[in-house]
Parts: C-alpha cells; sequence; structure tokens
C-alpha cells in the first residue's frame, strides 16, 4: 500500500504517473464499491460504472483544487456517475424484462418470514427512482450525514430529507407488495 | 409532508440497510483494466495531439501538420465517445450495459466488450481492421466469467464488425444491429460519432 499523501499521488498523477493514479484507485475504489453496485444493481455494470468513474477523475485530476481532499472530490464523481448511468439505462426497453425476471426471481424466492430476503430488498431498491435510491443507500447504507450528502450531491439537506422519507415509503410499499404476491 | 422519521420507521430503514452494507469488492485485476485503458487513452493523445501539447496555443506560431486520413476524420469530430458494447455468446440472458460517455474531443474510442466463459481467445474484425485480412485485433480477458474486452480508435461513421472466438469461430454481436453480406455471414453493425 503507498505511503504517499493524496495530494503527492495526484500531483504525481497529473504529472503522468499512472502507477500514482492506480496507487489512488486502489486507495479509495472498495470505499465505493458498495455503493455502486447497490445503485447499478449489478456487478459487472457496477465495474464498468466505477472504472468509467476513475477515468474521468484522471481526466480531470487538474480541476481537484483540494488534492488532500481527493476522496471527497471522487466521491462526488462516483456520484455522478452512477447516477447518469441508472437514469440513462431506466430509459432503456430492457429495464421491462429486467423487471418481469426481477418479479419472478422474488416470487421463487420469498419466504413468509416478517424479515426481507436480500432479493426482495434488492429488487425494492432497484424499483426506486434514482434520485431517491441515492439518497436512501448515501444515508443508510453508507452511513452518511445529511450535511456530507449535501456535500457530495450538491442538493439541498431538506431536499434529500424528503427523497429519503420518500425512498422508505416506497420501499415499505414494495416490500409489502412482494409478500402479498408471496 | 414532514421529512422527519418515526421511530419504527427508522427501524425499519434499518433493518432494510442492513441487508444492504454487505461488503462487496472487485478483484484486483481492477486497476490492471484501469491502467491499460489510461495508457491507450495516452497513446491516442500522443498520437493525434502531440503537436498541440508540446507548442501551447497554435496562433503562437506557425506549425505544419501531417495527418493521416483516419487522424483527418477524428480531429474533424466534434464529440467523442467511448462506447463499450456488449456481446453475449452461448445465448447468456445476462444484459450487458451499453454505455456513452463523452470523454474526449477529437477522437472516437469504442470499447468492444465480449462474453464467453468456453472462450480460449477471441478477436474483433470489421472494416476498420480491413476484416483482419492484416491483424486481428485480439481482446483480452478483463473480468470474470469469460469477459474480454478491446479498445479500439475509430474513425466516425457507420462500420460493421464481428468477433472471431478460437480462431474460427465467426460470431456477430447479438445486442447491436444485424447485417448479411451476400453470402449470409452475419456481422454487426454500430455507428460512431452520432
Amino acid at each position: 500500500m503507498s505511503t504517499e499523501s493524496d495530494g503527492e499521488l495526484v500531483a504525481a498523477a497529473i504529472d503522468g504517473n499512472l502507477s500514482a493514479f492506480a496507487a489512488l484507485s486502489r486507495r479509495y475504489r472498495d470505499r465505493y464499491t458498495r455503493f455502486v453496485v447497490r445503485m447499478v444493481g449489478s456487478r459487472d455494470e457496477a465495474e464498468d460504472v466505477l472504472q468509467s468513474a476513475f477515468i474521468r477523475a484522471y481526466r480531470a485530476l487538474a480541476n481537484c483544487r483540494d488534492p488532500g481532499r481527493f476522496g471527497a472530490w471522487l466521491a462526488r464523481i462516483v456520484v455522478n456517475e452512477s447516477r447518469t448511468y441508472v437514469v440513462r439505462r431506466s430509459r432503456r426497453d430492457r429495464r421491462l424484462v429486467r423487471d418481469v425476471i426481477a418479479i419472478e426471481q422474488i416470487v421463487a424466492t420469498t419466504t413468509h418470514d416478517a424479515d426481507e430476503t436480500l432479493d426482495d430488498v434488492l429488487y425494492a431498491v432497484d424499483q426506486l427512482d434514482a434520485d431517491q435510491r441515492e439518497a436512501f443507500l448515501l444515508k443508510y447504507v453508507e452511513e452518511l450525514s445529511y450535511e456530507e450528502i449535501a456535500e457530495i450531491t450538491g442538493v439541498g439537506v431538506s431536499a434529500l430529507k424528503m427523497r429519503v422519507k420518500r425512498a422508505c415509503a416506497r420501499l415499505r410499499e414494495l416490500l409489502e407488495e412482494v409478500h402479498d404476491v408471496g | 409532508m414532514s421529512d422527519e422519521m418515526r421511530p419504527n420507521d427508522e427501524a425499519f430503514n434499518e433493518r432494510i440497510a442492513r441487508a444492504l452494507r454487505t461488503r462487496e469488492r472487485f478483484d484486483d485485476g481492477f486497476e490492471d483494466r484501469l491502467i491499460a485503458t489510461l495508457r491507450a487513452d495516452h497513446e491516442i493523445e500522443a498520437r493525434f495531439r502531440p503537436a498541440a501539447r508540446r507548442r501551447g496555443p497554435w496562433w503562437r506560431e506557425p506549425v505544419t501538420f501531417r495527418v493521416s486520413p483516419i487522424a483527418g476524420l477524428a480531429a474533424a469530430a466534434s464529440i467523442a465517445a467511448i462506447v463499450i458494447l456488449g456481446a453475449i455468446a452461448f445465448a447468456r440472458p445476462t444484459p450487458v450495459a451499453t454505455v456513452a460517455q463523452g470523454v474526449r474531443d477529437t477522437v472516437h474510442v469504442v470499447r468492444f466488450v465480449f462474453v464467453d466463459g468456453r472462450a480460449k481467445s477471441v478477436a474483433l474484425v470489421g472494416d476498420f481492421n480491413a476484416w483482419g485480412a492484416k491483424e486481428r485485433t485480439p481482446l483480452a480477458v478483463s473480468g470474470p466469467n469469460g469477459r474480454w474486452s478491446a479498445t479500439v480508435v475509430m474513425p466516425p461513421g457507420r462500420h460493421e464488425y464481428a468477433f472471431i472466438v478460437d480462431g474460427k469461430r465467426w460470431t456477430a454481436d447479438p445486442f447491436a444491429p444485424p447485417r448479411s453480406d451476400e453470402f449470409d455471414t452475419s456481422s454487426s453493425v454500430i455507428v460512431v460519432g452520432d
């Protein structure tokens, strides 16, 4: 593991040192992988999205005003890239097919316990709008404060609270539907 | 609608979130793939814009450029894209991402992804490499479950291509518009730059 500071690695990467950028990737990618996988809903697609986010970050390194806070700057790029991907994908026809498959899987795997299975939860999260999904994941899965989420997304705290509340209401509704089906 | 949560809502949210907090991690080849893409990008940069990088603004001094036809086409492009183009063999049901991103203002870079868990080699042929007459473009293993990819610099326009698996099996891309030639050989079509 590299011992250089983020600032030193960013400076070296700007000079074209790809190993320095690889060190930054190794330092931060695990931190964001879970968010991207949950946001996108597929590991294969999530890897493409995370790769794209790092490529975008590399090309924009000169715009990183505070290299010492590279991680926070990168978080904004990762979150943006994930949201953009999800919004674009939702416009594609394939969505319908995915949902049919997902519903069939849920019906096949749902238990009748009060607790939700992971499949139930993944299915329900996948049904949320990109904005609501992003806010819910950052708040409850990544366990960030609303102030931290506001800094990453550029959305105000009250709007974020509303998104999270609506996301939770929708999740409850979806999971109740799944149990009714089961 | 108040934006505050009630205690039983918090308990519900926590239960949902707990299921989603399982750690996720990509394999250690992640950086290899990332750096390979960035290195290809550097090479493209060096190939297409060396003078601009070294000399600064073009109006400062007279510069004579020698530009190949392909470079000329690429330089004429105003928008560039990386297209991750998915192809799955053996009718695997998993959908593959098709992502387009603006990344470069002078050239078009297309990333071809092919998934075949049993392939020992995969190559790309198309009108952009004379259908492999001199050299096929090899795809490299880029992920688990038989995932192969190659990044190719392409001039804008309509192109036809196909994959050759294990050196002999001709395979069109099932997720791209098809085209058959006069001998009923199927290939695929990609439009770059639109």
